[in-house]
């Protein structure tokens, strides 16, 4: 089982590292900074496409109406943001947040080419440290982002601060291969095609092998909702997606 | 059994895909949908157990999901053969009426969609142009329509001979009055067993009176 972020040490994991949570956030910078231009073509080649069912399916739980406030933490290159966007119509909001200016960057100008900026705010924030008033937004989306967060206890108490009453969080996240079979494939898979991948495509094997360490040590399914139900969420419930690989947490304010 | 949601976001993004090109590739179908606004379907169905959430948006789009908190419109109940009857039959929306699909909710939608389905006058010829250019696409269009109606003659004659051999060349079946026939013989038959059936259960309600 993964471990949480023991709150008396000063150290967090980066990736199979232990380092001092305040260098953290820096070092994962330092990786998406690396990867951001090749960030959405290595996605497609890494899950063979398949991030984007997940996301399709996280986008179907939100239930977003015309007129709501929605808020995508760790939104990089915008693909949510861009769907959210339709959802919520002229009337409603979406805020893309990142921690990195480069990954905003990248989804800034996707965004104004989709010509889907009218109703979308650019915003670079730390998960842990949303600058949002208390009960402001509708939903909040955060995908393949929590596990690069120095303190997910942290982050998720700043989401249910800024969502409104009623409001909904979705963190969509690597989890754990529910079959022990498909973990050993997995295992195989992540440690040694994807750093292969992350040198041909973008010459940068460590940032993909970064990415494969974080994601085991990432909380598994039970421990990433127990988290969630921890930080004053209710009616919490996952689903796993692609055998476990994937899986997408719900959680409500109460 | 639960189905992985990615499995079933997959077929919802490959079923959108399908109906938004066939929309946008027949003209004035959108406009036409625009008018069914706000409508969801909801298909439930039984074997597999899978829900699929069918909604015409403000501006004609239409978007298929698997998850949906708003309540449909118009909810269609049944397996995955009722369905598949419905939209194999030559005439859908009567299969749908007199299938074994459970319709509940709005159905007044349903039936104007019917309509918009049944105008749907898909330019094919379009895309083909557009790749190949307008002189090679329509020459391809041109075989392709050539090939297409004569596959269809085809199939009709062929279907229409082999009624003729298997009722009078082999005789393999008995014509159609004959069949009626035998069937409302057999009708006849089954309300007087019935009738018989009631007679014998009424004299032996008397008889246990008599000797009672």
């Amino acid at each position: 089982m993964s471990t949480h972020d023991n709150a008396t040490d000063d150290t967090t994991d980066f990736g199979f590292e232990r380092v001092k949570k305040e260098e953290k956030a820096g070092r994962v910078r330092e990786v998406f900074d690396s990867v951001a231009s090749q960030y959405d073509l290595m996605n497609d080649l890494m899950s063979g496409g398949l991030h984007r069912l997940w996301k399709r399916f996280t986008i179907e739980l939100s239930a977003v109406r015309p007129g709501q406030t929605v808020l995508d933490i760790a939104g990089g290159t915008g693909d949510l943001a861009a769907k959210f966007s339709n959802l919520v119509g002229k009337d409603g909001n979406v805020i893309l947040s990142d921690i990195n200016a480069a990954m905003l960057s990248v989804g800034r100008d996707r965004l104004i080419d989709k010509g889907a900026l009218n109703n979308i705010s650019v915003v670079q924030a730390d998960a842990q440290f949303l600058p949002f008033e208390d009960n402001s937004i509708d939903c909040i989306t955060i995908a393949f982002g929590l596990r690069n967060v120095t303190d997910k206890a942290k982050a998720l108490a700043s989401m249910n601060r800024v969502l409104k009453p009623g409001g909904r969080l979705l963190v969509l996240e690597f989890s754990k291969p529910v079959s022990p079979l498909l973990s050993k494939i997995y295992d195989a898979y992540s440690f040694s095609a994807l750093p292969a991948m992350g040198k041909i495509i973008a010459n940068d094997p460590d940032s993909y092998r970064y990415l494969a360490e974080s994601i085991r040590k990432h909380p598994d399914q039970e421990t990433l909702l127990e988290m969630v139900e921890d930080a004053g969420f209710v009616d919490c419930r996952y689903h796993n997606m692609t055998g476990g690989i994937v899986a997408v947490h719900r959680g409500i304010k109460g | 059994m639960e189905h992985d949601p990615a499995v079933i976001a997959g077929v919802c993004l490959v079923a959108e895909k399908a109906i938004m090109q066939a929309v946008d590739l027949s003209a004035g179908t959108r406009e036409q949908l625009k008018g069914l606004y706000p409508l969801t379907i909801a298909v439930n169905c039984s074997s597999p157990a899978v829900n699929l959430y069918v909604t015409i948006d403000a501006d004609g789009a239409v978007t298929v999901a698997s998850y949906r908190e708003e309540s449909a419109t118009v909810r269609l109940a049944g397996s995955w053969r009722d369905f598949l009857g419905v939209a194999a039959a030559d005439d859908p929306a009567s299969a749908l009426i007199n299938g074994n699909i459970q319709i509940s909710g709005d159905t007044a939608p349903l039936l104007r969609l019917q309509a918009v389905l049944a105008d749907l006058d898909i330019d094919w010829e379009a895309p083909l142009a557009e790749t190949l250019g307008p002189v090679a696409g329509h020459q391809l269009a041109a075989v392709i329509r050539a090939f297409t109606r004569t596959s269809q003659s085809t199939h009709q004659r062929l279907k229409r001979q082999l009624s003729e051999f298997i009722l009078e060349e082999g005789r393999l079946s008995p014509p159609q009055a004959e069949q009626n026939a035998f069937f409302s013989a057999v009708d006849d038959l089954v309300l007087r067993v019935d009738r018989a059936d009631s007679r014998v259960k009424r004299i032996k309600k008397r008889l246990a009176g008599l000797s009672g």
